[in-house]
């Protein structure tokens, strides 16, 4: 090598080292240096090869069977899973939950590096981790071709299908780590973590199976296998985009717009998902697509109601730099800044427009199959979110006039107690007064009236209905001045005079 | 440069952790930030930095608003925080390199600005050691040097001398030195008065995140005790004078000690002065006269009350 080809790679070395991401040389650095990373992926390629060892050695004639490939490769894959998905979401999210408890975090937000890119320089590490890992056992993965019983595009689909679970695991992890709540509870929120990510991997594991025995490379072909495939893509890749954008908002200062990536996020989810599944129910002529887009939204917009009460409810001043000075686009945008009244107001408009579209669509295709469900799962999920409404306002309310000691972050306890309340009071009073000998009948199905999940009882629903909408009433009116107020505060910087006359809640 | 801070307010619900502070230092200065634990100085310097957003007011660094301009205004201050770099698996100069590159600098740049740091700050021995390893003294000069690597004209010190040994504090202070030499703008808090005392050009004090006195330090030393203490030695006679002392009008309490008188004061420098022309007048033959300046810490016992938020 001369000197001058020996200066260019050093220059382009250099020049492709400034351009990564700081946060991924740390974490692989970190990596490198990291006894914890060693002895975890050597640990690993021992237990492979011992256990491909003892199957070798313990097997004798079943060799010669065809499918021989098959279950050691499986025995292998299920090692490779279980170890990666426990691994590799522990180790990002423990390092990211230390550096949250001290400054680091903080000293971040005065370089230019932005939240967005120390979640992104995170998950970047964790999937050159789970590369490096998936790379290592991958030979031995290979080596079960020759044992037969297993073709090649079944081994590779299987481990991207592993390697997509593993990335979207840690996301949910990091998303966990990113959570502003002390230790305790992020052992607890640890804990409920791990005992879903032994359900994935269960699921994982299952369907991997089912896969590898029916052979991948047979059903290649056909349409139905990338349907399915895309599908799981589609909701592979919008959960782990979900936490992704959950935890860049989670980590941002508390003096920014925290709101807009989730609000964007969530909204242009809805929009593409809502437009693949209206085109796949025209073609497929089955309202199920639809029904499920509906269901899985109105589910995500009744729990934001509860975030967004929860939001702080006066915007900062560096927010508020931000407004545009344009009336017509301010109007759109306060509908995408921090603030309660701004998330309640997406989050209603969000539900209105998912009922409404749904609405137009079972009006277009009265005929089509699945139409009795898509009706009826709307007028579920229409009941049940105007409940959810009820009672995050009157949290809200609560929290406002009489709990006023009480920091807004705390709303959606509030209204999750009133939710309870609400959900057990009105049945045990009737039970302990007029249920008397007859523990149930139809007509006790009214003491339901307050459980926002119980819309499944037909011959109520009247009832609940008008319940919840006089409620609904009365808390929006309620809530009307402090609603207004905070539409007309939402000013740019500039047009405001004085100084924000509201203490910080956070 | 200049760093001004105009009635800045932090509430935290009902707590006022700053309530309208304002005080201003320029380039070449370093000023003393004192006050009892939960004063407000760090919620100050938080905003400062631009990692906290006041209710009300302002910090104008250089001109740039830290509630307008936040990005221009980070890009002129170094934060040290209160707590050390606890990174595991971290060497002192990836930790450096790690921040150079978050701030943007760029190839063979980057690598004479950290070296470059690590001179200053006489980590380049240690520049292959762990985070963990090191003592809190060395810590210490870590999160300096992490401070300096975007060479910030304005430096803000939280307690950087808290917990560091008698050696470790005198390098400090004499890095400190140097950098007012090099004309950053410094704000320092401690708890070590005397220390601070003999490195600031001026002092903030506050309590109940209100500022209680703000200024040059010999002005402070000076103009804002109540009582001053002069000590007087006289030809013959001294027993005499501590007598007649006692009954001068002005003069608090007198203290004979050897030959020397001690006499408190009250009052201005000018009291002193007419003190000293009175009892030349009265025919004592003087051969010193001495004002005993206060010290920061007994300013700072006599203006604050002790009091927690």
């Amino acid at each position: 090598m001369t000197a001058e080809s020996a200066l260019r790679e050093t220059s382009v070395r250099s020049s492709l080292s400034d351009r990564l991401n700081p946060i991924v040389v740390k974490e692989l650095r970190q990596a490198v240096q990291s006894r914890f990373v060693i002895a975890a992926l050597m640990t690993l390629l021992a237990i492979q090869l011992v256990a491909i060892g003892i199957y070798l050695l313990t097997s004798g004639d079943s060799l010669l069977n065809f499918d021989a490939g098959r279950g050691v490769f499986l025995m292998l894959f299920s090692i490779l899973q279980g170890v990666s998905m426990l691994f590799v979401p522990l180790y990002t999210a423990v390092r990211l939950a230390a550096e949250r408890s001290d400054t680091n975090v903080d000293l971040l937000f005065i370089t230019t590096i932005k939240p967005r890119s120390i979640v992104a320089g995170k998950m970047t590490a964790a999937v050159v981790l789970t590369v490096l890992i998936f790379s290592a056992c991958m030979p031995f993965m290979a080596f079960t071709y020759f044992l037969r019983g297993i073709d090649l595009p079944s081994i590779f689909i299987s481990l991207a299908l592993g390697f997509i679970v593993v990335i979207a695991c840690a996301q949910a992890a990091v998303f966990v780590a990113c959570l502003p709540v002390n230790r305790a509870f992020k052992v607890i929120f640890g804990i409920i973590g791990l005992v879903l990510f032994g359900m994935v991997y269960f699921a994982t594991m299952a369907g991997v199976s089912g896969l590898i025995v029916g052979g991948i490379g047979s059903r290649i072909g056909a349409s139905d296998f990338w349907q399915g495939a895309v599908i799981l893509l589609v909701v592979i890749g919008s959960l782990t985009g979900l936490f992704f954008v959950l935890s860049v908002s989670l980590i941002m200062p508390l003096a920014s717009n925290r709101a807009l990536p989730v609000r964007l996020y969530v909204t242009a989810a809805w929009l593409l998902i809502g437009a693949a599944a209206l085109i796949y129910s025209e073609v497929e002529d089955n309202h199920v697509p639809v029904t499920v887009w509906q269901v899985m939204f109105n589910l995500a917009f009744a729990v934001a109601l509860f975030v967004a009460v929860s939001e702080r409810d006066r915007l900062g001043r560096r927010v508020l730099r931000a407004v545009p000075q344009s009336p017509v686009k301010r109007a759109w945008s306060f509908f995408f800044f921090s603030g309660a009244a701004s998330g309640l107001a997406w989050a209603a408009a969000m539900i209105g427009l998912t009922l409404a579209m749904t609405w137009l669509w079972a009006e277009l295709y009265p005929s089509r199959n699945g139409a009795g469900d898509l009706v009826g799962s709307a007028k579920w999920l229409g009941g049940m979110c105007l409940y959810f409404f009820c009672y995050a306002l009157s949290g809200a309310l609560l929290r406002r006039h009489l709990l006023n000691r009480v920091g807004a972050g705390l709303t959606w306890l509030i209204g999750a107690i009133l939710l309870s309340l609400g959900s057990i009071v009105p049945v045990l009073f009737g039970y302990l007064i007029f249920f008397g000998d007859q523990w149930w009948s139809e007509d006790h199905g009214k003491w339901l009236v307050g459980n926002p999940f119980a819309w499944s009882n037909k011959s109520h629903r009247v009832f609940y209905a008008s319940v919840a909408g006089v409620w609904a009433v009365m808390a929006a009116a309620l809530s009307l001045r402090w609603f207004i107020a905070r539409v007309k505060s939402f000013k740019p910087l500039n047009a405001r005079t004085g100084s924000l006359a509201e203490d910080d809640d956070e | 440069m200049k760093v001004e801070v105009v009635n800045l307010k932090k509430h935290f619900g009902a707590t006022r952790a700053v309530d309208d502070v304002s005080f201003a230092f320029s380039s070449g200065q370093v000023v003393g930030f004192v006050g009892p634990n939960g004063a407000g100085k760090t919620t100050t310097m938080r905003i400062l930095a631009t990692l906290d957003e006041p209710t009300a007011g302002d910090a104008l660094i250089d001109g740039a608003s830290v509630v307008e301009e936040p990005e221009r205004a980070r890009h002129l201050v170094g934060y040290v925080p209160d707590s050390l770099p606890t990174h595991r698996d971290m060497s002192v100069h990836d930790y450096l390199d790690f921040f150079a590159r978050a701030y943007s600098l760029k190839g063979t740049h980057r690598e004479q600005i950290v070296a470059s740091v690590e001179e200053f700050t006489n980590l380049a021995g240690i520049r292959d050691k762990m985070l963990v390893a090191l003592s809190k003294g060395m810590k210490q000069r870590v999160s300096l040097a992490r401070a300096l690597l975007h060479d910030p004209p304005v430096l803000i010190m939280d307690e950087p001398a808290a917990g560091l040994d008698p050696r470790a504090r005198v390098e400090l202070r004499e890095l400190l030195r140097v950098l007012s030499s090099q004309g950053k703008a410094i704000l320092i808090s401690s708890h070590i008065l005397t220390e601070l005392a003999e490195i600031c050009h001026a002092a903030v004090i506050i309590e109940h995140g209100r500022l209680l006195m703000a200024g040059a330090m010999g002005d402070l030393l000076t103009n804002n005790v109540p009582q001053r203490t002069v000590l007087i030695r006289v030809l013959g006679r001294h027993e005499e004078l501590y007598r007649e002392l006692l009954q001068t009008p002005g003069v608090e309490k007198a203290n004979l000690i050897g030959e020397e008188v001690a006499a408190e004061i009250n009052g201005t420098e000018e009291a002193c002065y007419d003190l000293l022309a009175a009892l030349v007048q009265r025919g004592y033959r003087i051969i010193e006269f001495k004002q005993q300046r206060a010290n920061l810490e007994e300013i700072f016992m006599t203006v604050t009350k002790g009091a927690v938020q």
